[in-house]
Formats: structure tokens, C-alpha cells, sequence
């Protein structure tokens, strides 16, 4: 009894590099150092033909093909590769999957659910597709299925067979080897040891039985695993898929007939992207909280630009004009897109504000606030826009925390009780200081070269050091600090700190003056 | 008393549009900045109270310092949150001081440049009347060359007031400010003095502080025909006991 319905639809594209779809075929390999020294990691379809292996030595390989062509292999080259291509093939379906089996066998997942119609049918989809990544000089085989698990035999096994139909896939999958059921490889052998070759063999095959009889000491998973495996591959077993990014809720697509290659082009589409999504997200009473645009070039990559917002806007207009803030000019064009989204991957709901009653135009007020902040930190980035918040803290550096004015809130201070400076240095300015007394103000004292001469001041301000917060690039304990308002005599007035106490801290060091700030 | 500020006579009120505020000399640089905190604070209307916003480049702050709200206390811009804008240079300054003026999202605004050319100015005096804000342009030099601001100012730091309780310590701050030039008056000089209590800046000559240090003088003046040091508690005290 089958539940599945044609629901979920998988291809895969194993990935190898271009070196694949030479005109003449030229065996090579990639080779990794493993514990058996170097070893084959992915070879291509020539140095199959010639009875290489995924694994062998590459000594061994190089006796039997003496012209083999190897290069070390880079995985986290290949996993970024993967990565990028499958960032790409979102343009086809919102969910993409990494199918990252193991060298030489990786491959995407793509939920083609109710979406093939759109590419008119699934053999023009599955050509279509495989026309546009050989066009990117990916070799790749597309198979279509209810399962994933259907989907990803027939792409490795199937053969001339790249589609399963509705309900098919019991019989597409029977003439296919074992190995199509992704087992572990003491699983297969054991399998092909009692004879079953095929998957076919294992359908009259009581599951009981084929459950207990490889269940052992190692064997019990492995035995547990031929029977799932065989259930997600007819789909009696779900599997769930994991993107490789969340599908956004709301997006706008444009897909081009001709690729375009210049970002006036992407500016003329905008708008139209923009009203789109706009007009999704107000259908939900929601607002974007953060903006894609992403391009699909015809080279398989993908280029992207993104936006944050203060507070969620479904206004199309604000929308384009933070990208067009933000730049187009930082899309990579490549050799063209042939598809352009905006998504919003971050929305929350977006609540109507009442225009004032009483003449408070508070409301219109926090929104124009909200878009320049959005403008601002769209330009000049994420950091630059910032807001003071109060923290519980003695020492000035510390007393108060700069945030990201995104979420429009103002931290209150309280009232000031002692005297505190206009501008901060951080980190505070070394000055010579000389004082009368060892614990006195200074007399004098010389601040970017120039000496002054105390007139009047006032304190100390002692600030104990924060010893719970002990900093381990320094190994000395921090030390008190005495701070003095001074005067100078041509009437300015500074924030002068000596840190340390003479002969009770630190008896190594002397106390040092350091300047850090100044009044008006 | 009122709560209004005691300005000087003749000591234009703060208002909507660009001014200049320039530091006398590098070193008084805090004062201007204070100043000009003063001259984007208009007085708040009823129920509109609009965030200030204060741009410099990321160098200036370095070589500067960097704000420290605390020390704001004296009127921010509106008295209602402070946004902080650190840029690259000073193109930048320019173009986030006109998008803020023009949103009308802030009620006044500082930005430290060095020397803003005539059509930049001018485009910042149009952006501040369209978005109904007060723009300050503070600057570190003298204020030369062509500008289209309302008011030019320049700013000096004076010795601070006599504090009432320790005659050692620097007292209420104060400062010269010079109108160099203006579009609808003449220019003028006035001294100015930071008020702790009321929070405000008034007239440093009327201030109680004035009264106060005349009143010390005429004690000092008093104690010294008794014979008698002022500055010392035990002669004070022992005049008081006799």
C-alpha cells in the first residue's frame, strides 16, 4: 500500500569537474594521502573504463594505467564548490539539498514538488537542466523519482532511465544493483554473498527475515539499514530533506530570456521585483526585516547583495531604495544572469501605527526614523550607525555600550552626579605628569607634546579596577585609578587619571598619568 | 524662576537651519562642540521630540575622541537619544548629514568636518529646511572660505567660574562665542556659562555665579580690612564664632 504520492520529486547531479568532458578522454584522477598512503579520491569516466577505483592505491593505478593524471585533491574546495552550485539551483526549486555521500559521489537534492510544470514537464526540465550545467562544464546525471532515496539510485544506476513514473518506483528500481540502496559497503558484500544482486531480489524477501538474518554483533545496524534504506527508496519511509538554506516565505522572481550583463538591466527589473514582494508580504500583514537579491549567472554561481531593516517595511519604494543604496554595482554580473529574485529570508509582522490624534506625529516620526536608519546602515554598514546604552560600570570605557541603532530603542542614562567629559579618548592618551605630592593633582603636564599648566583641579575620583574581570592579555592585575578634572591656564579643561598607588600596587611600577577626555 | 535660558541680550536664540560652529583654536575643540550641542537643541515643541545624531569620520573620532553620553548631559540634540554615525571620510559625512536633514526623522544634528566647499553647504542649509531640523557644522579650524550657512561662529574656551565650595577647583564651565558673521544682524561676542543645576547655558556675566564671585570679593575685601585670610577654614571659622 502506497501513501507516497508523487510529492516529492528529487534529481541529483553528481559533481566532477570539468576535466570530464575533455573530447579526448584522457584518464585522471584525484588523489588524497590517506592511512594507506595516496590513494585514488574520485577518477573520471576514462580511468573507469580503464578498472580504476574509487580508493585504490595510486601506485596500483599507475601500474595498470600508466598515464594517468593525478592532482591532490582539495575537499573543502570541492565542498564550497558544491555549496555554490547548489545556491545556484535555487533558481529551479526553493528547497536544495547537499547530497555530500563522499568523494566522487556527492550530489543535490532538488524538491521539485508541483514545480516541473513551470519548465514545461519533467523531460524538458530534466534536459533543460542538464543542458545548462554541461553548459557550465559540470557533468551531471538528473533522475527524477517519488523518494529520494528512487531518485538518487537512478541517477547513479539507472542507466537510460531518468524518470520514474507516479508509483513506479518499485519497478524502475528492480533491475538495479544493490548498491543503488546507498548501504555500507560490508552491507553490499554481504548481501551479493547470499546471492541478492539486485533490488528486485530483496522485494519477495520477508522483511523479518531479512532483518534478522543480518543482525550480529556489527551487522545489527547494517541489517536495520538494508531494510530502511529499501523502505525510503519506495518511499514507505520518510526522509526528511535539509536545505542547504531555508526557503525564503516571500520571494519575487524574474526569469530572463536573453542573459543580462549589465546592472542598468537589474535596475529596470527592480522595481517590478520589488512591487512583487511588497505586495506578498502586505497580503500578510507582515514587513521585511532583511532583503536578498540574487542573481543566477549562466555559469552556475550565484551572485547577492543584502539589506537589513530597522523595522519591517513592505513599502516597495523603501525596499528599492535600500538596495540601490546598498549598490548594484556589487552584484558580479559574470558572463550575465538569467534570473534575478528578491526574497525577504527575514519577515515579521508589520503593525499599522495610528497617526496622532493630538498633533503627536509620533508615528510617521518613528517610521522615517526607522528608514534613514536603514539608509544609513545600508550605505555605510551595519556598524556605523550606532546608539549609547548605559551599562553597569564604573570605569568610563566601560559605562556605557555602543549598539546598533537598528531596533529604535534609546537607552535612558540617568542623570550624571559627577562631572563627566564631552569627548572620550579610548584608549586613554599617555601623558608625563608631575604632581607635588606623590598622591596629589599634577602641577603639570605634557599632552601631545605640549606642556600645560595646571591652574585648578579637582578630586580624586577614585575608580577601583574591576578585578572580577581580569584580562588574559595581561598578565598584571588592573589597578586603581584616581581621576582629576583639571584646568589649565589658557581655561581648558581635561580628565586626567593616574593609574596605580604609589608603593601599595604593583611596587615594580610606578603609577602613570593618562589622559582620558576632555571637558568642554 | 523660569526655566527658560537666560541667553545674553542680543544672543540669537537657537533655530532651525545650518550654522557653522569653528573651534578658536584646535584645543577648543570640546567647547565648540558643546556649543554647537547648544545650537541644534531649538526648544522642543509639544509632542515632537526627534532624536539627535552626531557624524564624524572614523579618523576624526580617533585623533579626537569619541563622543561620551554622559557627558552629553548638557543639552543633546532635542534631549531625546543620541545616534552616533562613524564614517570613512568626509564625503561620507557630508552625504549622511543631508539624507538625516532631509528625512526629517532627526531634530538636530553636529558634523565634524574640516572645510565643506559653498555647494555642499548650501545643499545642507536646503536639506535642514526641508526636514525642519537644526544642522551644526563643527569644525576644527578657523572658519574661511564661502558658506551658506546662517550663522558662523567662533569659539574659544574660557577659565571656568569660581566653584562655590572649593575655590582649588574648576568651576562651572564657560566659553567666548564669537558671531563672526551673520545673514540678518550684526555680529557679536558673548560669554557664556554652563548652568549644572538648571542644565543650561546662560549669561556668564548675570549668572548667580557672577553674584557669587562678586559676593566673594566683597567678602575677601571684608575679611581682609579685619585682617583675616579668606581661603582659610580656621579664620573663617573663628570669625563666625566671634
Amino acid at each position: 500500500m502506497t501513501v507516497w504520492t508523487r510529492s516529492t520529486r528529487h534529481q541529483k547531479a553528481p559533481v566532477r569537474s570539468a576535466e570530464a568532458s575533455d573530447q579526448k578522454p584522457i584518464p585522471f584522477a584525484l588523489v588524497e594521502r590517506n592511512g594507506r598512503g595516496l590513494c585514488l579520491r574520485a577518477v573520471n569516466g576514462a580511468a573507469q573504463k580503464l578498472g580504476l577505483w574509487r580508493g585504490q592505491s595510486q601506485a596500483d593505478a599507475r601500474a595498470m594505467a600508466p598515464d594517468l593524471v593525478t592532482v591532490p585533491a582539495d575537499p573543502a574546495a570541492e565542498a564550497l564548490a558544491l555549496q555554490r552550485l547548489a545556491l545556484w539551483a535555487e533558481r529551479f526549486s526553493p528547497c536544495v539539498a547537499l547530497m555530500a555521500d563522499g568523494p566522487g559521489v556527492e550530489g543535490l537534492a532538488l524538491d521539485m514538488t508541483g514545480g516541473t510544470h513551470l519548465f514545461g514537464g519533467e523531460t524538458a526540465f530534466i534536459a533543460a537542466f542538464e543542458a545548462r550545467l554541461a553548459k557550465a562544464g559540470i557533468l551531471a546525471r538528473v533522475a527524477m523519482a517519488d523518494s529520494l532515496g528512487a531518485a538518487w539510485a537512478l541517477a547513479r544506476f539507472g542507466g537510460l532511465t531518468q524518470i520514474a513514473p507516479v508509483g513506479g518506483a518499485r519497478e524502475a528500481l528492480a533491475d538495479l544493483p544493490v548498491e543503488a540502496l546507498r548501504l555500507d559497503p560490508e552491507a553490499v558484500t554481504l548481501l551479493k554473498r547470499f546471492g541478492l544482486q539486485r533490488i528486485g531480489d530483496l522485494y519477495p524477501l520477508p522483511r523479518a527475515g531479512l532483518a534478522r538474518r543480518f543482525r550480529g554483533p556489527r551487522a545489527g545496524a547494517m541489517g536495520l539499514k538494508v531494510v530502511e534504506r529499501l523502505d525510503q527508496a519506495l518511499g514507505f519511509r520518510a526522509e526528511p530533506v535539509v536545505p542547504v538554506r531555508p526557503p525564503p516565505a516571500y520571494r519575487s522572481f524574474q526569469v530572463f530570456a536573453e542573459p543580462i550583463t549589465e546592472t542598468a538591466g537589474v535596475a529596470l527589473y527592480l522595481p517590478d521585483l520589488a512591487k512583487a514582494l511588497a505586495e506578498q508580504l502586505q497580503r500578510d500583514g507582515q514587513g521585511a526585516r532583511r532583503l536578498t537579491l540574487t542573481g543566477y549567472r549562466v555559469d552556475g554561481a550565484t551572485t547577492s547583495i543584502e539589506a537589513g531593516l530597522s523595522a519591517a517595511s513592505a513599502q516597495p519604494s523603501h525596499l528599492l531604495r535600500l538596495l540601490k543604496e546598498k549598490g548594484l554595482e556589487a552584484l558580479d554580473l559574470g558572463f550575465g544572469i538569467d534570473a534575478l529574485m528578491l526574497s525577504a529570508p527575514v519577515a515579521e509582522a508589520s503593525v499599522a501605527q495610528q497617526e496622532g490624534l493630538d498633533g503627536e506625529r509620533s508615528a510617521t516620526e518613528v517610521a522615517a526614523l526607522a528608514s534613514l536608519i536603514d539608509r544609513l546602515q545600508a550605505k555605510l554598514g551595519e556598524d556605523a550607525v550606532q546608539t549609547p546604552r548605559p551599562r553597569g560600570s564604573w570605569l568610563p570605557e566601560r559605562s556605557e555600550g555602543w549598539d546598533a541603532a537598528s531596533n529604535l530603542g534609546f537607552g535612558a542614562f540617568d542623570p550624571v552626579l559627577r562631572p563627566r567629559p564631552i569627548l572620550l579618548f579610548h584608549p586613554p592618551e599617555r601623558v608625563e605628569a608631575i604632581a607635588e605630592l606623590p598622591d596629589s593633582a599634577p602641577a603639570r603636564f605634557t599632552w601631545r607634546r605640549v606642556a600645560r599648566r595646571v591652574v585648578r583641579a579637582e578630586g580624586p575620583e577614585r575608580i577601583a579596577p574591576e578585578w572580577w574581570r581580569l584580562s588574559p592579555a595581561s598578565p598584571r592585575p588592573p589597578r586603581t585609578r584616581d581621576y582629576y578634572r583639571i584646568e589649565d591656564e589658557t581655561g581648558r579643561r581635561y580628565w586626567l587619571f593616574r593609574e596605580g598607588l604609589y608603593g601599595r600596587e604593583d611596587q615594580d611600577r610606578t603609577p602613570e598619568w593618562w589622559l582620558h577626555g576632555v571637558f568642554a | 524662576m523660569s526655566d527658560l535660558p537666560s541667553f545674553p541680550e542680543g544672543f540669537p536664540l537657537p533655530e532651525r537651519g545650518l550654522e557653522e560652529v569653528a573651534a578658536a583654536e584646535p584645543q577648543d575643540l570640546a567647547a565648540a562642540l558643546a556649543f554647537a550641542l547648544l545650537r541644534v537643541s531649538p526648544e522642543p515643541e509639544k509632542g515632537l521630540r526627534r532624536p539627535g545624531l552626531f557624524v564624524a569620520a572614523k579618523a576624526w573620532l580617533r585623533e579626537r575622541g569619541r563622543p561620551f553620553a554622559q557627558g552629553w548631559q548638557m543639552p543633546t540634540p532635542s534631549g531625546c537619544g543620541l545616534i552616533v554615525v562613524a564614517v570613512a571620510d568626509e564625503r561620507q559625512v557630508i552625504w549622511a548629514l543631508e539624507e538625516a536633514l532631509k528625512s526629517g526623522a532627526v531634530g538636530g544634528a553636529v558634523a565634524a568636518l574640516s572645510a565643506p566647499d559653498f555647494v555642499a553647504t548650501r545643499r545642507l542649509a536646503f536639506a535642514a529646511k526641508a526636514g525642519g531640523a537644526a544642522a551644526a557644522i563643527l569644525r576644527t579650524t578657523g572658519a574661511e572660505g564661502l558658506s551658506a550657512a546662517w550663522r558662523r561662529w567662533r569659539i574659544g574656551s574660557l577659565a571656568s567660574a569660581p566653584q562655590a565650595f572649593d575655590v582649588r577647583a574648576p568651576g562651572p564651565a564657560r566659553l567666548r562665542a564669537e558671531l563672526t558673521r551673520r545673514r540678518d544682524g550684526l555680529p557679536g561676542v558673548w560669554e557664556l556659562e554652563w548652568d549644572d543645576d538648571r542644565r543650561i547655558w546662560r549669561d556668564a556675566k548675570s549668572g548667580p555665579a557672577a553674584a557669587q564671585q562678586a559676593r566673594g570679593l566683597r567678602l575677601a575685601a571684608g575679611l581682609a580690612r579685619d585682617g583675616l585670610d579668606p581661603f582659610d577654614p580656621a579664620s573663617e571659622g573663628s570669625r563666625q564664632v566671634g
